[in-house]
């Protein structure tokens, strides 16, 4: 129906697309940020509890080494206070007391007293013999006149029991290392090369003679990322801008058909103007012709002698002028029967259109506060007609009940449209309003062209839909004023149904 | 009315491209006893009318090569005298009062009764007789004035602003018998008898 513009659509399509695709984007972008920001939180905190636990019972060995040292429990060799450090500790192995006179056991001789030494130097205990692969390692405190050293099960030492996270299922993996030897404390996921985001935590415990260092390692895998939200995001912004996209092109596609109508009616007045004056001129010019000829036989009668050959010739002149006249006028007639239009009927929906115009006149109505009512007949056929002429008939036709509702108080302003199956394979609009109705008089010259009711009017509305409902082979008539309605007015367009189109 | 132009009786200019209009037009205007001249095309209207003479236009506002109001226009820029009346088949307020602001002394709508169309030219042919008396006098006077010295001249404009013989020779310095004499003068020269006709055919001229 309407063939220009077709590039614009396109164009906003794509454009669409695009605004879609970054605003799409964004969020997404948002989505995993927000996620790993968090996930790395976690994996901070983690850390920094898992460092904090460890700190807390490594410290502990501190204390038993001052204790030992202090309290120089009896030597007595495999004796009480092994077993009850044992007891209370699980996490020491074995304890083992170097008196002055004594030695430490010949295995373990060499690094044990290197330790001690360093220990007597540096008024702590010192680590030795740390072997991490296996989770031990002895700690040695010189003391006096025994020296003490015990031996720490790293695996014992980690407390599983409030650590924070699941150690079978984390994927954050947490050694402790010293040097480039490590203790596993929780497996993780394995490290991987793939895509993904890294996070490292490393600190050492706190604890001076034991210089363990808490190392956390987690991958954040493309899968973690929250792809759910950003799905939802995704579709979400897709249905918003298709929503609107398809609300603006409706919007556009509405006033792009307004501008039509209105652009039809505009050039049909301008055509009807230029007729209009063509018409005078071409009619006055006869006219003046007959009427200046016949005065001057009249005058020319009535002179005393009459001038009666004068009078004859301007009376054939008159004759000759006034078929003249006439035959501007079949000229007329002819250029005004538009046999064109015929060409463009086509099977449409005349609900379809009916509604299409009613939603261009809807602010109209809501404006006036008219109650509408519209009822359809389910077996409604299509019907033929050419798609700008029939909203221009139903435009008009509704304008007019609009315009005739305006003189009645806003309470009793109701308008009627039916469309029913006719006989014969037709189907009619009725166009009903409650207005003041049309006087006698004017009902008769209702279709006259320049014949208005209305101050101002140009008198051509009727005029023109009933031309072009002739001219696509429909009817337009004023149903008779029922006795039983006294107000109201209601025009009735018949057009022969689609179906019925191969008997004409 | 001793002029030439006016010894003739008034000459109608009828300018209409329709022959039928301008036949009927030409036959009803002749029935009163004005002379007819029709024209078909407005250029050659234009070209070779006679513009000395006393009469009217008629013109048609719809023509195909130049309007009614074109021709108006360059018949005033020409200089001519006649009163034009246009005629129209579908006249609008606007297209009146253009057609009057153009200088227009009649403006009918097509098709015209004969009575109007005839008071109309008979009014218009009055109108442009009475306007070439005014233009002969006029230039009969400037002619006379034209005769006055100088001396005169000044008495008479003083005598126009009402001013007696003495009040004049005090304001010349002259003698009241000096503007005494002259007053006869002039009253000679100018061929007036009474003050009252003098001072309405040489008020305006003096005082200019």
């Amino acid at each position: 129906m309407i063939g220009t513009g077709r590039g614009g659509p396109a164009r906003l399509g794509v454009a669409a697309l695009i605004v879609w695709v970054v605003v799409a984007c964004a969020g997404a972008a948002f989505l995993a940020h927000a996620r790993l920001q968090e996930l790395r939180a976690d994996f901070e905190t983690d850390g920094r509890i898992a460092h904090r636990r460890i700190s807390q019972r490594v410290v502990q060995y501190d204390a038993v080494m001052a204790t030992l040292t202090l309290l120089q429990p009896a030597a007595v060799e495999g004796g009480a206070p092994v077993t009850r450090l044992a007891s209370v500790y699980p996490q020491i192995l074995t304890v083992l007391q170097r008196t002055a006179a004594g030695a430490w056991p010949t295995l373990l001789a060499a690094p044990l007293a290197a330790a001690e030494a360093a220990s007597r130097a540096s008024g702590r205990p010192e680590m030795a013999l740390a072997d991490l692969r296996a989770g031990r390692y002895y700690l040695v405190m010189a003391g006096s006149p025994a020296s003490y050293a015990l031996q720490i099960d790293l695996k014992a030492t980690v407390p599983y029991d409030e650590w924070p996270m699941d150690v079978a299922s984390s994927p954050v993996r947490v050694t402790l290392e010293l040097g480039d030897a490590a203790f596993v404390v929780q497996p993780g996921r394995a490290r991987q090369a793939s895509l993904g985001w890294t996070y490292d935590f490393h600190k050492r415990l706190m604890v001076r003679s034991q210089p363990l260092d808490v190392v956390a390692h987690r991958t954040v895998e493309l899968r973690e990322l929250p792809w759910l939200a950003i799905l939802a995001w995704c579709a979400l912004t897709a249905g918003v801008g298709a929503g609107g996209l398809a609300a603006w092109r409706q919007r556009a596609s509405r006033r792009r058909m307004e501008e039509l109508l209105r652009l039809g009616q505009v050039a049909r007045l301008n055509a009807l103007g230029e007729l209009a004056a063509g018409m005078a001129h071409e009619l006055n010019q006869p006219l003046t012709a007959l009427l200046s000829s016949t005065q001057a036989a009249k005058r020319l009668l009535v002179e005393d002698p009459p001038e009666l050959d004068a009078a004859r010739t301007a009376m054939v002149r008159a004759v000759e002028q006034a078929h003249r006249a006439s035959a501007v006028v079949g000229r007329l007639r002819r250029l005004v029967e538009r046999p064109d239009l015929a060409a463009d009927v086509q099977p449409l929906s005349l609900a379809a259109a009916t509604q299409d115009v009613l939603r261009l006149l809807e602010p109209d109505l809501a404006e006036r506060r008219i109650a509408t009512t519209v009822s359809t007949d389910p077996g409604l056929p299509s019907v033929l007609a050419e798609p700008i002429s029939l909203q221009q008939i139903i435009h008009n036709l509704l304008m007019n009940a609009l315009q005739a509702l305006e003189q009645v108080p806003p309470g009793e302003r109701r308008l009627s449209i039916a469309m029913t199956a006719a006989e014969h394979g037709q189907a009619t609009l009725s166009v009903r309003d409650q207005g003041p109705g049309i006087a006698p008089e004017a009902r008769r010259r209702l279709f006259e062209p320049f014949y208005s009711t209305r101050p101002g009017g140009l008198g051509l509305g009727l005029t023109l839909c009933e031309s072009l409902a002739q001219a696509m082979g429909a009817r337009l008539t004023l149903a008779p004023q029922a006795p039983s309605a006294p107000r109201g007015a209601e025009f009735i367009l018949t057009l022969s149904s689609a179906s019925a189109s191969h008997d004409r | 009315m001793t002029d030439n132009a006016s010894s003739l009786s008034p000459l109608i200019h009828l300018v209409d491209d329709d022959a039928a209009v301008r036949d009927g037009l030409s036959q009803l205007i002749g029935t009163v006893g004005l002379r007819v001249r029709a024209w078909a095309d407005p250029q050659v209207f234009l070209a070779e009318f006679d513009r000395v003479g006393i009469g009217a236009i008629v013109l048609d506002l719809r023509m195909p090569v130049i309007g009614g109001m074109t021709v108006l226009e360059r018949l005033l820029a020409g200089g001519v005298d006649h009163p034009v009346i246009l005629l129209t088949g579908h006249g609008t307020v606007e297209m009146c009062r253009r057609a009057f602001k153009a200088g227009a002394a009649e403006f009918l709508e097509k098709p015209v009764d004969d009575e109007v169309l005839i008071e109309a030219l008979q009014s218009a042919v009055r109108q442009h007789v009475r306007s070439r008396e005014r233009h002969r006098a006029d230039r009969q006077a400037r002619e006379c004035y034209a005769q006055l010295s100088p001396r005169e001249r000044e008495v008479l404009g003083f005598i126009v602003e009402g001013l007696t013989n003495k009040e004049i020779g005090r304001a010349l310095t002259l003698s009241p018998r000096t503007v005494e004499a002259h007053r006869a003068n002039l009253f000679a020269k100018l061929g007036m008898d009474s003050l009252a006709q003098l001072i309405r055919r040489f008020a305006s001229i003096a005082q200019a």
